[in-house]
């Protein structure tokens, strides 16, 4: 009786914790993760340490994540930023059967036609990285620093629309926030509402 | 024979398009098809006069669950947006948001209509608009229609000509039920007698709201608010899927709203919509303040 009680608190104690640790806020630790890329690999969030890790939360039927794939932003910041040692990891939270959700076939398909460079993109169809960084939308971004601190959350830039001739005129916040901390400056711009379709989570 | 057909169909349809554009007494648009739905112009009024404020609709008719956005979408998607064109001497005023829904998908809480809504928008004729045999007022509208699936974007153009007289407008019967619906759905001012004070706790904001003397127009005693449910006219505000909790008080009742992670800045005034036990709405527009001691969350 004793014990099950003091398994109740330890559950409850758990539970707690689990909800505390979903939300990554700017400033907080970034929660570590282990996922499966499209290319079979495994990654640990944790063997970055020491790197800038970006995180990018993707859908391809998303007309959001469109306007950044066809108007080639979305490549041109993945070349740009990994041509600088910073790793960017593309996550894909759609549950089976929702929008988004590939294969890891599709996915490296995917990659290749749109000549996308991310390190990895990571298959996360229970959604478990998703929710352990409480992603809303796709395209949200997340930059993490070498010692392992959120230090941006939010949209890609300052457009939150679907056209593609938004791309040019906007801010990204991401290049921003990378080129503010990487001159030893505090990020100006560190939370924003991040825009799109709703991540297609499953129940 | 097929150029024939062809060329009638053409005929055909130049001549419906002429039709349509006779400016004969028509306030209702022909509707547009958009992403999975209809989207229509129509005016309340059978004619625009100088000086009478002039009310337009677009009324979204959507396929079955699915969804246009509030002015604040909440976690995803985006509102309509309308550039207007208006004839000379006339000012287009600012959409009428009915009261929205929350629309809540596993992890993420949106805002905004299912199914139908119209979009109420004031027309100011100013003495510039002088007699003319009619005008015609244009829309383009950048639209974001969903389902819980799906998201796609679009785009439409409406118009609608309308006469001028000078004589004060009669209201188009065909309209009526339309806008009289479409403005039982408009949050109401909050009533003079209530007090409402927001206070900011930290990590949320605390609003109290004193109902003070049960009103006959609004019968809300201290006793009947089980639910109450907020929603910031702003985005990046308050925690979108955070719960909100009531607390009766003896004078009126207490609801808690989570900060949004996104709300790095402190904010002057929250402003929103408060919606009670379900369907009656409120525009809440206070100052806020610092909370003091015990007042804060609990």
């Amino acid at each position: 009786m004793k014990r099950s009680i003091l398994n109740l608190v330890v559950t409850a104690l758990v539970l707690c914790m689990a909800s505390v640790m979903s939300s990554a806020k700017v400033g907080d630790s970034a929660p570590d993760f282990t996922g499966t890329a499209s290319n079979g690999k495994t990654v640990h969030l944790a063997d970055y340490r020491g790197k800038y890790v970006v995180l990018e939360w993707h859908n391809n039927g998303c007309p959001y994540v469109g306007k950044h794939y066809k108007s080639g932003n979305m490549q041109r910041l993945q070349k740009q930023w990994t041509g600088q040692g910073v790793v960017w990891l593309t996550i894909l939270s759609s549950a089976p059967g929702n929008q988004g959700y590939v294969t890891a076939s599709q996915e490296n398909d995917y990659l290749a036609k749109m000549q996308a460079a991310p390190t990895a993109a990571l298959l996360d169809p229970t959604g478990q990285i998703g929710h352990l960084y409480d992603a809303k939308t796709s395209p949200q971004m997340i930059v993490i620093n070498p010692q392992g601190v959120v230090i941006y959350d939010g949209a890609i830039d300052d457009k939150p629309t679907t056209d593609l001739n938004d791309v040019p005129g906007a801010t990204n916040y991401v290049s921003r926030a990378l080129e503010e901390v990487m001159a030893g400056k505090p990020v100006e711009t560190a939370a924003t509402r991040p825009y799109g379709c709703s991540v297609k989570y499953g129940d | 024979m097929r150029r024939w057909i062809r060329h009638s169909a053409f005929s055909w349809a130049v001549a419906l398009g002429l039709a349509l554009m006779l400016p004969a007494s028509v306030a209702r648009a022909k509707s547009t098809p958009i992403t999975h739905g209809t989207l229509e112009l129509i005016a309340e009024d059978q004619w625009i006069a100088p000086g009478h404020t002039l009310y337009l609709g677009l009324h979204f008719q959507l396929d079955k669950d699915w969804h246009i956005y509030w002015i604040n979408p909440g976690d995803s998607g985006e509102p309509p947006r309308v550039e207007w064109q208006v004839p000379r001497g006339v000012t287009a005023g600012p959409i009428e948001w009915p009261t929205p829904h929350r629309l809540e998908t596993p992890g993420i809480v949106d805002f905004g209509y299912e199914n139908s809504v119209t979009l109420i928008v004031p027309m100011h004729p100013g003495a510039g608009l002088t007699a003319q045999q009619a005008v015609q007022f244009g829309a383009s509208l950048k639209l974001l229609v969903c389902s819980r699936e799906m998201c796609v974007p679009g785009k439409a153009q409406l118009s609608l000509t309308l006469r001028v007289k000078t004589q004060p407008p009669l209201p188009d019967p065909g309209a009526a039920e339309l806008f009289a619906a479409t403005r039982k759905s408009l949050p109401l001012p909050i009533p003079k007698s209530w007090k409402i004070s927001v206070a900011d706790a930290n990590d949320s904001f605390v609003l109290t709201a004193s109902p003070g003397h049960p009103i006959i127009d609004h019968p809300i005693t201290d006793h009947s608010i089980t639910q109450a449910v907020f929603f910031a006219l702003a985005e990046s505000q308050i925690a979108n899927d955070a719960p909100q909790s009531v607390s009766p008080l003896a004078s009126g009742f207490r609801l808690t709203l989570r900060k949004s992670d996104q709300l790095l800045k402190p904010i002057q005034r929250l402003r929103g919509v408060l919606v009670l036990s379900g369907d009656r709405a409120y525009v809440i527009d206070v100052p806020i303040s610092k909370a003091r001691s015990g007042s804060g969350t609990p």
